[in-house]
């Protein structure tokens, strides 16, 4: 195959190769073995404390992650009422979701019926005052007062059991300050300019919010299900958390497809191109492949899964791994006189490039401490690539060439083109220096630099976040993001603290602090308030005798009221609700939504607040409200969520210096020279100063990503600085060899770099934002460093031919 | 100060013109508040007396209605814009009138009447005026087939830009008639 020293024969060569191929079967194998995930769990914090805890299961599993919001446009108010009722019915049918909801009561019969046969457990107005005389002298009146108008519809046909009114005690306690319009006996948005009127839909899917198969199975369903009524000239709009974790999935597969082939593609092409040789481009792709591989690997046996995201930065990673090869390729070259060959490579680059690959694992290795997963993946996955590719490079590459690649291509001219450059550039020393300057002076001035927030990681398209607004606004505008979170070591205290609770915000609403709020105790209260209710329901004879006195005179004759009698009698040998009973009842959804039950038995109560109409919550005299009470939060969603982002945002700058400064010390270890070190690091600061001035001038809402770019611009870049540091260490030391294998290194440094910037650039068009965040800054950032390294390459004293 | 409003309205030349929708509801749009007494009586199927309840109702324009019952029981259903406050026995729930289009189509008619928005009026019902001046009928059949369900017509009565009772027929045959006194502070009704 190729031209090799008799010093080196088969056997030596082959137990490298069988250990990599071994490896990396051993990897393969853990990679198949290993789940692949799209969901949003890379943006949630790893080692969470209570209140992230309660965020990371309303996103996991809670009701919203599970929820599709669905519009019905076109035709008119009635072809729409019609659609939904049928849509609905369908999906009712499909028995693939909890709960569907389009407004008509028809879906609530069941429910309905359920609330009769318990109110005497749920009403709130059970008490032994209310079924004295004369508290149903006054129950009955409210009742009577009803009556003759199209809400004493409603009540007419319960009367004669119900005359105390509980179920409109219970209806009206269920009054949700503000829901959707009802056009037609269905919801319907609120006509608004520019937008189509609607019929809306809502739709709890089964399965739950990570299991994004099942919701992608259950989405494909609404839209089969809509199929005829689309014939009918009518669309189906769908949004929702699910809709975006599917979407997000398949956005985030397709694109890591792309990446990858038109990375490999990009890379190849550069490769032909230096080397002309298909030899070379084979041999080159080893320490790349062996690098994702690995990347991969490690990050399945450190997480148990491999987010797509992930994938997607391998793409970086190939442009990072892809180095190694060039230069081995290039710099272990034999010249005229029989020099070069591996081992000269071993003795004279090598230990340039571990210098490189120690400090690339220096910064990236900073991210694998980040509490985000998902930059934790990255670190742990670039870390794990970059050393992979490095050692097949150090071991397997010798064995298979070992006199680097013959081929010269275009590195000749590059070469040339490196060494004008070289020439030229330091004569732009000072106004690169001033424009570093300005960046500073700029950035000192700008305090609010780190814009960005949490949604800046999503990878959901801003129109499907706008639609998602417009369908939330019209659906559940009573959501105001904030609850009220109960916990409790078990079921039945968290049901009593969350009564407790729901008395303080009862006296809110009273107050006009706030619209209202659901909670599950008004399903099931505790047993406690159970038996409180149960116990002050009177005997079947002194109930009677109550019940003369107060409808003496009246208009409803006690005569009529036997049933009433029944249902109390009844009411009072009535089992106790519990939540574990009533799995399966028509009110299940309902206490799923709102109690979460955990393995262990301990339990939390959520208690969504709804503002009045027009006002945003009163987040202090809420908190003022619960002080006192034990186990009683109150979240906001987006101000957590906010809170969680600034706290990544803390940890990642933190992390960036740690690693900025990792690097320095390496360089610091291996120059032992404070005046090389200052040449080194100059052009990187200058780098990074320019970026993000740069960045800035743009207008660009900078965050975390923007700040790994930055890290892995001083990682990247720290090794073109050395490779220049070591040419001039190099000129000084070997004056017969030093154009050739300088004019080479240029070139290998020069095709290292547009490597790196090409496979950067690729991911600055990726529409995943957390990977184009990370390719805007790291490709100019990369070309940056190059070119600044190149400025401020010191001249050695007996100099370089520049 | 209302009395003189009303006095001045009623010498305006529009009485002199012939009596029509378009009269009335221009008549009724100078009257910006107001306040009444009123009685109500139903007549309920399976209840064999009638049922009664008095109160005070207030109205000030475009959109703030008050009914406030004293007798039997104290309750209050307040409108305002769009949304309706109820509250009884000391209890306040708040809710937006076109979650129910049923009660918003009610309302709407009474807000109508009361501003003299007859867009508004036509949007529920048919309309049909009869009387003059001195005493007019405003019969209102609901125009939507959800409403006409529930309701078979609303019959308001007048004098002048008083309105002086209100009768709702319910279709399952139950209706209440609600009769209004209206109060002023120059002339306290005894």
């Amino acid at each position: 195959m190729m031209n090799e020293p008799a010093t080196r024969r088969w056997p030596q060569r082959a137990w490298p190769l069988a250990l990599w191929a071994a490896l990396l079967l051993l990897a393969l194998l853990q990679i198949v073995r290993t789940p692949f995930t799209a969901d949003l769990s890379a943006f949630l914090p790893a080692s969470p404390d209570a209140r992230q805890r309660l965020l990371i299961e309303q996103i996991h599993s809670g009701l919203p992650s599970r929820t599709l919001l669905m519009g019905i446009s076109g035709g008119d108010g009635a072809a729409r009422a019609d659609a939904s009722r049928a849509l609905a019915r369908a999906l009712r049918d499909s028995g693939r979701f909890e709960q569907v909801n389009n407004g008509d009561a028809a879906g609530w019969a069941g429910f309905g019926q359920w609330l009769v046969d318990h109110r005497y457990a749920l009403s709130p107005a059970v008490n032994a005052e209310h079924f004295s005389a004369d508290g149903l002298r006054q129950a009955i009146a409210e009742s009577l007062s009803l009556l003759g108008t199209p809400a004493g519809n409603a009540i007419k046909p319960l009367l004669d059991r119900d005359p105390s009114g509980e179920m409109q005690r219970i209806a009206e306690s269920m009054i949700p300050a503000q829901s959707p319009r009802s056009v037609d006996g269905v919801w319907a948005s609120r006509p608004k300019e520019g937008q189509p009127e609607r019929a809306l839909l809502m739709a709890t899917i089964r399965a739950i919010g990570a299991d994004i198969d099942a919701q992608a199975a259950a989405i494909a369903g609404v839209r089969q299900a809509f199929a005829p009524l689309a014939a009918r000239g009518l669309t189906l709009q769908i949004s929702g958390a699910p809709v975006f974790s599917v979407d997000s999935r398949s956005r985030i597969e397709s694109e890591v497809r792309w990446l990858a082939i038109v990375g490999g593609l990009m890379m190849a092409t550069l490769l032909l191109l230096a080397f002309a040789s298909v030899a070379a481009l084979a041999v080159a792709a080893l320490p790349v492949v062996t690098g994702v591989v690995t990347g991969i690997a490690a990050v399945a046996l450190g997480f148990g899964s491999v987010h797509g995201m992930t994938l997607g930065f391998g793409s970086a990673l190939i442009g990072e791994s892809v180095d190694y090869a060039i230069y081995y390729l290039i710099q272990a070259r034999r010249d005229e006189q029989g020099r070069g060959g591996w081992r000269h490579w071993l003795l004279e680059s090598w230990p340039t490039v571990r210098l490189g690959l120690l400090t690339s694992v220096c910064g990236f290795g900073a991210l694998v401490f980040s509490g985000f997963p998902g930059l934790a993946q990255l670190g742990v996955f670039s870390v794990a690539g970059l050393i992979g590719a490095a050692l097949a490079t150090r071991f397997v590459l010798p064995a298979l060439m070992p006199d680097g690649a013959r081929g010269r291509g275009l590195r000749a001219p590059l070469g040339r083109l490196a060494r004008a450059a070289l020439r030229g550039l330091p004569r732009l020393r000072l106004p690169v220096l001033l424009l570093g300057l300005v960046a500073a002076v700029l950035l000192w001035q700008r305090g609010d630099l780190w814009r960005a927030d949490l949604a800046s990681l999503s990878p959901v398209p801003r129109a499907a976040i706008a639609l998602d607004e417009a369908l939330r606004a019209d659906l559940t505008s009573s959501d105001s993001g904030t609850l009220v979170v109960v916990q409790g070591a078990d079921v039945q205290t968290t049901l009593q603290r969350a009564e407790a609770a729901a008395e303080r915000l009862e006296a809110l609403i009273e107050q006009g602090r706030i619209g209202g709020f659901d909670s599950v105790t008004r399903f099931v209260p505790s047993l406690a308030t159970q038996e409180r209710r149960r116990a002050s329901l009177p005997d079947t004879v002194t109930l009677k005798a109550a019940l003369q006195q107060a409808t003496a005179g009246g208009p409803l004759p006690a005569e009529r009221l036997a049933p009433f009698l029944a249902d109390v009698a009844q009411a009072r040998q009535a089992a106790p609700l519990t939540p574990a009973d009533l799995q399966g009842s028509a009110v299940a959804p309902l206490i799923d939504a709102l109690l979460l039950r955990r393995a262990d038995g301990s339990a939390s109560a959520l208690l969504p607040l709804q503002p009045l109409p027009g006002k945003d919550i009163d987040s202090a005299a809420v908190q003022q409200a619960l002080q006192g009470l034990p186990e009683v939060q109150l979240l906001g969603i987006g101000q957590e969520l906010g809170a969680l982002y600034q706290r990544y945002l803390g940890q990642a700058q933190q992390q960036a210096l740690l690693g900025a400064a990792g690097v320095v010390l390496l360089m610091a270890l291996w120059l032992r020279s404070g005046r090389r070190l200052l040449a080194v690091c100059q052009p990187l600061v200058l780098a990074v100063l320019l970026s993000l001035g740069a960045l800035a001038a743009l207008g660009l809402q900078l965050g975390i990503l923007h700040l790994v770019g930055l890290l892995l611009v001083v990682a990247v870049g720290s090794n073109y600085a050395l490779f220049f540091d070591m040419l001039r260490e190099a000129g000084l030391g070997d004056e017969g060899r030093r154009d050739d294998s300088s004019d080479d290194t240029l070139a290998s440094l020069l095709l290292a770099n547009l490597t790196t910037v090409a496979s950067f650039g690729l991911l600055a068009f990726s529409s995943i934002p957390v990977l184009s965040a990370i390719g805007v800054v790291v490709a100019p950032g990369a070309l940056l460093a190059l070119v600044l390294a190149a400025t401020f390459a010191p001249r050695a004293k007996t100099a370089l031919p520049l | 100060m209302l009395v003189m409003c009303v006095a001045l309205a009623s010498s305006d030349p529009v009485r002199a013109q012939t009596f029509d929708l378009a009269t009335l509801m221009q008549r009724m749009a100078q009257r910006k508040s107001g306040q009444a007494r009123f009685t109500e009586e139903r007549i309920v199927s399976g209840i064999d007396s009638p049922l009664t309840a008095s109160g005070v109702l207030s109205y000030a324009a475009p959109d703030r209605f008050t009914r406030q019952t004293l007798q039997p029981t104290q309750e209050t259903m307040a409108v305002q814009g769009r949304t309706l406050l109820l509250k009884r026995s000391g209890r306040t729930r708040q809710m937006d009138m076109d979650t129910v289009p049923e009660l918003a189509a009610l309302l709407d008619a009474l807000r109508a009447t009361l501003t003299g928005d007859s867009a508004l009026l036509h949007r529920h019902f048919t309309v049909s005026l009869s009387g003059n001046d001195a005493q007019w009928t405003l019969r209102l059949l609901p125009a939507d087939e959800r409403l006409a369900r529930q309701v078979q017509q609303i019959e308001l009565v007048g004098q002048g830009a008083d309105l002086r009772s209100i009768e709702l027929r319910l279709t399952g045959g139950d209706r209440s008639l609600m009769l209004i006194e209206p109060l002023s502070p120059l002339a306290p009704a005894s």
